[in-house]
């Protein structure tokens, strides 16, 4: 009996504990996949080396506040390699990466590997109840959507916009531009603004600085144009469908355009025409919104002051202004062994929370609506915001996006081509469009 | 009759023990030659005649000669073949002439040549990609160096990038900028080994430096040159880098070399398969051709 009774004791007490156990390892168990102090969990991502630092010594230490126990570690790569190691990586058996942070045409490609998860259905468990999917601005969340399956949230918001220099302007004698501009009144307005400022006799100021080089974002310029005339280059069977008057009247603005471009301009691509403008020779730019700090308010980067730089939609088509968009989209590997984690880094990262810490503190361009309608902390960002809501905007309407198809840079490849050639002489814009639309069928055959 | 026998055995094993001594040093070398440079090799050609899986990123079954027949079929690839040759007969000679040119040069006594010298390796060190971006900004024509200094002759601005004869010349000028040191190098270790006593004996009979270069210099270093001949073309032929950071291949396809164009069309169109029908085309055209230079700087040495 005694025995009985201290066996009962002893019982009772070791029930006691393992409630207590049970108390405690809570927590722990609502976090499971988190990692805790003891075992810390790793997240590995791979990223575009021309942000990845930044992220890793500014954005992983504000997200270790929140979830201490998760170890990321990104890669950087160069921008040509990407997509290649990204795509090697995931189809791996053991893939190093849990994250793949995939420029705005990728995830095709990706997806049709089977090797992400699908965000709305795979994660639905772990994303919390506030985390708002309605509030992101269609055209940037639709970057990492395909065949109607949610891969990814945008973590990086960019979008073709008009840059233009007011001093430049005024000395023209032209009025600013407003969203209204066409594209008719920008190419009259085009030779005014080639200009001899200093009264050396010739020319010092330029109209225009863009892409003009062989490279695959130059034809996202015509693209636009066709866009904002409501043409597209794929139909609905993905077949070619810009050998029309509208496609050559486009690339051949984009060819026009080159005439009100600084000397040497056919070989200038994102820095040249860049640092065009940033030295006051260029009075417009068709550029990607995210370099209007450098170009407006760093002034170690810049010669020109924020008032002095007017940002917008770009000159407008019969169907509307236009934009083109361009969102890095963070994905999360199928094969991740630690994707609860992954997928946390990327909803923290994309939460209303977080992308205003990540436009606040690191000046990235943001998604939702909430983030754009809300007061910035600083007072530059007011007209890039409004710029930027335009922008979704009218990507969205004139689906201002390159082509969604697993191979979609075979098809952008085929189009940087041939662009070139039109652009430096060696094709009319019409052989080149002719050109590229049969590469462009055989790449999709 | 046995003791011959046992003395032909005990040879025998003793020639099998040197082979296998041998062997045993050069096995770990051919384990690493093969694992480095033949599997790679083979891969690619595993893979030009297979269809390669993008979601698995394995060649996913045989389709024979397809890839081969698509390549050729390809004006593009040929286009190529044909910058990459000018390219080549426009660098090459340029570079051989140059740097023989600069070696004998420096080879003789004046002061600061050794100051020269250690300035010549400069270009050679530089990675590629740097030099490309630096001498895209030297020869901008807005802010570049380079109009800068023809304007203050009343020349220009040249649109040195932009102009598509313009730009394979300014690719063949920055590729020389970089290689030549390297032929200089080559040619003054050539020029310094060059026996002293048969231009002793020119000086007597009162050769002039001409007669001394033509007739004398020449032809010894004749093997030397066509030796650096094969070991440029083969490095020239492998260019890439210095099209991709300067001009990108463009404007339009003008600097498009073989290999940027197997590069752009593996890692940016994602053809893995066409592309590495392109490689084993080329490899085998660089072969060949290397054998013929090869034969060609044979027959030099005989001859001199």
């Amino acid at each position: 009996m005694q025995s009985n009774h201290s066996g009962w004791r002893i019982d009772r007490r070791a029930a006691l504990t393992a409630a207590l156990a049970l108390i405690a390892a809570a927590p722990a168990l609502a976090q499971e996949g988190l990692g805790t102090a003891a075992a810390p969990v790793e997240v590995r991502m791979i990223a575009n080396e021309a942000f990845a630092r930044q992220w890793q010594t500014a954005m992983v230490p504000e997200f270790n506040k929140k979830f201490p126990h998760v170890k990321v570690t990104i890669d950087g790569v160069p921008y040509n390699e990407l997509l290649a190691k990204s795509l090697l990586d995931v189809t791996g058996a053991s893939p190093l990466y849990d994250v793949i942070i995939a420029d705005d045409p990728w995830t095709p490609q990706l997806a049709q590997t089977g090797s992400l998860l699908d965000l709305k259905k795979d994660a639905a468990a772990w994303t919390d109840k506030d985390f708002d999917w309605d509030d992101f601005n269609a055209a940037p969340l639709a970057a990492s959507s395909w065949n109607g399956v949610q891969y990814g949230v945008p973590l990086r918001s960019n979008m073709l916009l008009m840059f233009y220099n007011r001093t430049l302007y005024q000395k023209a004698g032209v009025p600013e531009p407003t969203p209204k501009l066409t594209w008719d009144e920008y190419m009259a307005q085009a030779p005014k603004l080639v200009q001899d400022t200093k009264g050396g006799g010739k020319p010092d100021a330029w109209a225009i600085g863009t892409y003009f080089m062989r490279d695959v974002l130059t034809p996202t310029i015509w693209q636009t144009i066709l866009n904002s005339n409501g043409g597209q280059l794929l139909d609905k069977d993905m077949k070619p469908a810009f050998v029309t008057p509208d496609g050559i009247k486009a690339l051949q603005t984009h060819i026009d355009l080159v005439k009100f471009a600084p000397p040497g301009a056919a070989s200038h691509g994102f820095n040249e025409s860049l640092q065009a403008f940033r030295q006051g020779q260029v009075a417009t730019m068709f550029m990607w919104g995210s370099v209007f700090k450098g170009t407006a308010v760093d002034a170690a980067t810049t010669t020109l002051k924020p008032e002095q730089v007017g940002i917008q939609v770009m000159p407008a088509g019969s169907k509307g202004p236009g934009a083109h968009r361009g969102i890095w989209s963070g994905v999360v590997s199928k094969k991740s062994k630690n994707p609860r984690a992954a997928f946390a880094l990327l909803q923290w990262l994309s939460s209303k929370e977080g992308e205003k810490w990540h436009a606040n503190t690191l000046g990235v361009f943001p998604a939702r609506k909430s983030t754009l309608a809300a007061k910035p902390e600083s007072d530059w960002l007011v007209p890039v915001y409004a710029a930027l809501q335009q922008a979704y905007e009218a990507a969205q309407a004139g689906q201002m996006w390159r082509p969604r198809h697993p191979k979609s840079d075979a098809v952008q490849q085929a189009l940087a081509d041939e662009t070139a050639r039109a652009i430096s002489g060696q094709a009319t814009a019409e052989a080149a469009l002719k050109a590229a639309a049969a590469r462009i069928e055989r790449v999709l055959r | 009759m046995a003791s011959v026998q046992t003395r032909r055995g005990g040879a025998r094993g003793a020639a099998l023990r040197d082979l296998a001594g041998r062997w045993a040093f050069m096995a770990p070398a051919a384990a690493l030659l093969g694992l480095t440079l033949a599997y790679p090799i083979f891969y690619t050609i595993q893979i030009s005649f297979s269809e390669l899986n993008l979601g698995t990123f394995q060649p996913d079954g045989f389709v024979g000669w397809d890839n081969y027949r698509t390549v050729i079929e390809d004006d593009r690839f040929w286009q190529a073949l044909r910058v990459t040759a000018i390219y080549l007969v426009a660098a090459l000679p340029l570079q051989i002439v140059l740097g023989f040119s600069i070696a004998w040069l420096i080879n003789a006594e004046w002061q600061g040549r050794g100051v020269v010298r250690a300035l010549f390796i400069i270009p050679m060190v530089v990675a590629p990609v740097v030099a490309g971006g630096v001498w895209r900004m030297i020869l901008d024509p807005l802010w570049g160096l380079a109009n800068h200094l023809i304007g203050l002759f009343g020349l220009g601005p040249v649109d040195w990038l932009g102009d598509p004869t313009l730009a394979m010349a300014t690719v063949v000028i920055i590729d020389t900028w970089r290689w030549t040191p390297f032929v200089v190098l080559i040619a003054t270790a050539a020029i310094l080994a060059l026996p002293k006593e048969v231009f002793e004996a020119a000086d007597v009979d009162g050769a002039n430096w001409w007669y001394k270069l033509r007739w004398i210099a020449l032809p010894l270093l004749m093997p030397m040159i066509a030796a650096t001949f094969v070991v440029r073309w083969l490095g020239a032929v492998k260019m890439f880098d210095i099209a991709l950071a300067a001009t990108g291949g463009g404007p339009g396809h003008a600097t498009a070399v073989i290999n940027l164009f197997i590069y752009d069309e593996a890692f940016r169109s994602l053809r893995f398969a066409e592309s590495s029908a392109m490689a084993i085309i080329v490899l085998a055209l660089t072969m060949i051709l290397t054998g013929l230079f090869l034969l060609g700087a044979r027959r030099l040495e005989r001859r001199y």
